[in-house]
């Protein structure tokens, strides 16, 4: 085979062209899970320092995770909506809990903030952002819906708006809704502007 | 021919395409460059019309359609974006830093915008107050938008929407740096400083 030769030649070349139009982007937080990966069992304390497993807290159709904050705003404007969804899927079987990431709000902070704002899930807290890092969490409020076997099935933002006033589509809902009438998912991911959330230096 | 030389032959023929168009396209771009260049030098000492804002003083609300407008290059010059929030500590926190890099590198071709998230209600109020405490020079605008989901797709497919998020455009326009969260100012600052470094933007500088 002496064409081999040439064709490495070929490739090789072909390979240096490419990176040298590559660039240099920063990129130091992991891509999330794509929609379908199974989420693995993890394991953190809330507010007042007692371990939870995911499969501890888990209902029977399902589990929403998601990241808040004790300052942003933006996750503030969704305590309400938070609770009503924890009080509305309790009795369908899925459950909603919180995870706190920020490096920067110690877990008394969170326990006040929670009791101040009348939030009656379970929040976690994610220090050294280890689960942050696993679902490739950026911001505050950002929710995952797992299925019963801890599929994720919707990732991004609760719905369109931070005023209830422009709310006008709610993406975290609806793949509740569809998956509890055994449907499939029409959006599975929606993004929306929130606070970054703060990882450890 | 056999079939395991026939698809050889093939393999080859794609190889030698491809090979020679990547080539092709890095000596059109090296051979165009000059000349972007020269233009580049002209346009920088005229002024610059493309300011729809008076720079610091308040922001234009602008809706995705214009963002989007915002964003394209004319091949000038490079461009640097930030999406900040007044309710957004990070990006507070960041903001005298850009504000910096801004009066650095506006001489030297760098165009800065900085876009907004805060609510279109508070326009009047606690962002034109901002920007008088930080003494913004940049031109800022407020995207007022209901779905931010395409606004934010838009700019870039891995952005979340999480506040601060910084891009560097070169002068075609193309992403050479991003950051989401608060900017490594040096960082920032050797990325830009690669897109207007060359002698004939720092002539341009030293001309102004």
């Amino acid at each position: 085979m002496k064409k081999l030769p040439v064709i490495s030649l070929l490739i090789a070349l072909v390979a240096i062209a490419i990176a040298g139009n590559a660039r240099t982007f920063t990129a130091d937080i992991p891509a999330p899970p794509a929609i379908g990966a199974t989420i693995v069992d993890f394991t953190l304390p809330d507010v007042d320092g007692k371990d939870h497993s995911l499969n501890s807290l888990k209902g029977k159709n399902g589990t929403v995770l998601i990241f808040v904050a004790v300052q942003c705003p933006i996750s503030n404007a969704y305590n309400e909506r938070m609770e009503k969804l924890g009080q509305d899927y309790k009795a369908r079987g899925i459950s909603v809990v919180g995870i706190n990431a920020n490096s920067t709000e110690a877990t008394a902070a969170v326990k006040a903030h929670a009791a101040e704002k009348h939030l009656t899930f379970p929040i976690l807290k994610d220090n050294g952002n280890k689960i942050a890092d696993a679902l490739g969490a950026t911001r505050t409020p950002e929710a995952y819906f797992l299925d019963a076997n801890n599929k994720l099935i919707y990732h991004g933002r609760i719905d369109n708006s931070r005023d209830p006033s422009r709310v006008v589509s709610s993406e975290l809902r609806d793949a509740l809704e569809a998956t509890l009438s055994g449907k499939p998912v029409a959006k599975t991911t929606a993004d929306a502007f929130g606070c970054s959330i703060k990882r450890a230096e | 021919m056999t079939y395991a030389k026939a698809k050889l032959a093939r393999f080859l023929v794609l190889g030698v395409v491809a090979c020679v168009s990547s080539f092709l396209l890095t000596f059109a771009a090296a051979a165009q460059s000059p000349t972007t260049r020269t233009a580049r030098a002209r346009t920088a000492r005229t002024p610059r019309v493309n300011h729809a804002v008076k720079s610091g003083a308040r922001a234009r609300a602008i809706n995705a359609e214009e963002m989007q407008a915002l964003l394209k290059r004319d091949g000038n010059h490079p461009l640097l974006v930030n999406y900040w929030a007044t309710w957004c500590d990070p990006c507070r926190d960041e903001f005298p830093d850009l504000v910096k890099i801004d009066k650095q590198y506006r001489a030297k071709g760098l165009d800065f915008i900085a876009i907004t998230l805060d609510d279109l209600a508070d326009i009047n109020t606690a962002v034109p107050k901002f920007l008088r405490e930080m003494k913004a020079t940049m031109p800022v605008y407020l995207l007022n938008v209901a779905d931010p989901e395409p606004a934010i797709n838009s700019v870039d497919r891995e952005w979340s929407g999480a506040l601060p998020a910084t891009f560097l455009y070169n002068n075609k326009g193309e992403v050479v740096y991003k950051h989401f969260g608060r900017i490594k100012v040096d960082e920032l600052r050797a990325a830009v400083e690669k897109l207007v470094g060359s002698e004939e933007q720092k002539a341009v500088g030293r001309r102004q």
